[in-house]
């Protein structure tokens, strides 16, 4: 019976490669939101995750997406180090960050502000593949010194991708700029940049930031780092969150995008299920003929519904499969034309993604399946 | 019907193996308001092995009672009783299952699966009818002389040949009764004549019971016995308006 199938789909080859096509689109589509939307929020989690230190700081109002909003300010940092858990100091250091945009690669880009010293803290294991560690200036000089470049360390990937060298001058904010090094992909920034002259072409006050990462005291467990949090958030009122549970900030901040996804997904598997219902049912039409054949053999009803299934079945998982490879190729059209975006394909979502294709398959043909059952075949075989 | 008439009858069957029996069959078509009947009272009975023409002219009844015949569709009175079964008892899937087991079906059109070949519409019977798939495809090519047309699709056959396709399929799984829907209706005088030799050859060979419906006498000559239906009834003489080939 499998085989008749078969054979149906290909008595009509065109029709069978647009429905196929169209099931392929919708998995494409579905597999690619996915992919691109979350692959982009990993991607992020895991490099911000890369962070050697536990605990994040920032202000309530503080925007991840946009860096707008309530800053920080370097003299709350005695209060985070007085914090005491078991009666001794919980906190070892606490590395603030200053954040700035510059546009490169097509892209909008965080500019890490942080102290050289720091460096280290943020590149972990990391090494830098080019250059050096960029140089800063003490705090009172900044205004002073406006006519050197701001020293940027780009990650590899980035560097690839805008072919930004070591030494290679480029302009920040209407300033001058240089790349004074490159640093293996994965680290929290894309770009790094002396604080201090950060917050100087800034032009914001000194001493400001928009996040504190927080070292604290080796052998604190989770529990006690929660508790930390807590009272970070009691002595500065700012928002205090463990870096391992970044996936999940970043999650909130950007609810709407999930929420957005979503729909889109949901839009395109009703689209998808429709036009699997539509072939199906046009495709029982026009078999009127075949079905009351099958039907004077004697075939059982179970049959026929089979029948109109094995066809429904083999377009959609032909479709998912098809759509699958699909995804990948635009996957890697996407990371060839922007290479500083990530979408990401995971087993579960391509077998989500299959699963879902063939039960629009089974549930698309159900309806035309029942409309089957129904053909009266003496009037078919007499008439037609 | 009482339970000893019932008896009766069914002893006397057994010792004359009726294989097919339709008791006061009536059929009457609904459309709306509008009722049209097509059989009255209708009896017959066909004893196994019998090779039968049902002859009469269009629109008489005739294929109406082979779909009755053949469990296709249901009369709006009286009973079939096939191989001792009486169908009217059954549930769908029941006679369905009944049908596929004891019946062959010719039809005028072949009705072939035109998306596959010769073989693949044998086959397929064969699967809707749960049998395995061993050498009977092969013998039941052999008997209507299409071994070497078994990978041709029915659009690449001659008329006469889908025909004799057809009349492999219905065959390929001994059935205890052949029923043939004017079998001979679309061919020509030269593939009527193999079509009937087909029919006399696997009746004789295989001693197969046939209940072929015509309104061609020369192809009701082919039977055993001929009966005669006028206007929904089964009659002693032939009808006046029946047509000749």
């Amino acid at each position: 019976m499998l085989r008749l199938a078969w054979s149906n789909l290909m008595h009509r080859k065109i029709r069978s490669v647009l429905s196929v096509l169209g099931v392929a689109i919708a998995v494409t589509m579905l597999l690619v939101l996915v992919g691109l939307s979350q692959g982009t929020l990993n991607e992020v989690s895991r490099r911000m995750e890369s962070v050697d230190a536990e605990i994040l700081v920032r202000d309530k109002h503080f925007d991840l997406g946009s860096i707008a909003g309530g800053k920080l300010w370097e003299k709350e940092i005695p209060r985070i180090k007085a914090i005491q858990i078991d009666g001794q100091p919980a906190v070892r250091q606490v590395i603030p960050v200053f954040l700035g945009r510059i546009k490169l690669g097509g892209l909008s880009q965080n500019v890490f502000g942080i102290a050289p010293e720091n460096f280290s803290v943020f590149a972990g294991s990391r090494k830098l593949l080019a250059g050096r560690v960029f140089t800063d200036v003490p705090q009172p000089d900044v205004e002073n010194i406006t006519n050197e470049p701001l020293e940027l360390i780009l990650d590899d990937r980035l560097s690839r991708a805008t072919g930004l060298k070591v030494g290679d001058n480029m302009s920040y904010a209407d300033q001058a700029a240089m790349i004074a090094g490159v640093v293996e992909t994965g680290v929290a920034g894309r770009v790094f940049a002396p604080i201090n002259r950060l917050r100087g072409v800034n032009g914001v006050a000194a001493q400001t930031a928009h996040m504190f990462f927080v070292k604290v005291r080796p052998g604190l467990t989770t529990d006690q780092m929660q508790i930390l949090c807590e009272r970070i958030e009691m002595a500065t009122q700012r928002q205090a969150s463990l870096v391992a549970q970044y996936g999940q900030v970043l999650a909130e901040n950007f609810r709407n995008l999930t929420i957005f996804v979503t729909t889109v997904s949901i839009i395109a598997l009703v689209i998808c299920f429709l036009f699997i219902l539509v072939t199906m049912y046009t495709i029982v039409l026009e078999r009127g003929r075949e079905i009351a054949i099958l039907q004077s053999l004697g075939a059982p009803r179970a049959m026929i519904l089979r029948q109109t299934l094995q066809e429904s079945l083999l377009i959609c998982s032909v479709g998912a499969i098809v759509g699958m490879m699909l995804a990948e190729a635009v996957r890697r059209m996407i990371e060839h034309w922007q290479p500083l975006m990530t979408v990401e394909m995971r087993a579960e979502w391509l077998l989500m993604a299959g699963f879902i294709g063939i039960m629009g398959g089974v549930a698309g043909a159900l309806y035309p399946g029942w409309m089957a059952l129904r053909h009266d075949p003496v009037e078919i075989l007499s008439y037609e | 019907m009482n339970k000893k008439e019932e008896f009766r009858i069914q002893n006397s069957e057994a010792r004359r193996d009726i294989i097919l029996r339709a008791e006061k069959l009536c059929k009457t078509f609904r459309n709306g308001a509008l009722e049209t009947q097509v059989l009255f009272d209708l009896d017959l009975q066909i004893e196994r092995g019998e090779f039968v023409a049902i002859m009469g002219p269009s629109g008489c009844g005739k294929s109406t009672l082979m779909h009755i015949l053949g469990l296709m569709l249901s009369p709006t009175a009286g009973r079939v009783v096939l191989d001792g079964q009486n169908a009217g008892q059954l549930s769908d899937s029941r006679r369905a299952r009944l049908r596929r087991e004891k019946i062959g079906f010719v039809f005028q059109r072949f009705n072939l699966l035109g998306t596959v070949n010769a073989y693949q519409n044998l086959a397929i019977a064969e699967r809707v009818r749960g049998n395995k798939l061993d050498g009977q495809i092969t013998t039941a090519l052999e008997a209507v002389d299409m071994v070497d047309r078994a990978r041709h699709k029915p659009g690449q056959l001659s008329i006469g040949q889908q025909q004799r396709i057809a009349i492999a399929r219905a065959i390929c799984h001994r059935p205890a009764l052949l029923l043939a829907d004017e079998p001979t209706g679309n061919l020509d005088s030269g593939n009527t004549r193999k079509i009937l030799d087909l029919f006399t050859r696997i009746h004789n060979e295989y001693g197969l019971t046939i209940v072929m419906i015509t309104h061609s006498p020369t192809v009701a000559r082919a039977a055993n016995r001929i009966i005669h239906m006028a206007d929904g009834r089964i009659t002693d003489a032939p009808a006046e308006s029946a047509e000749h080939v």
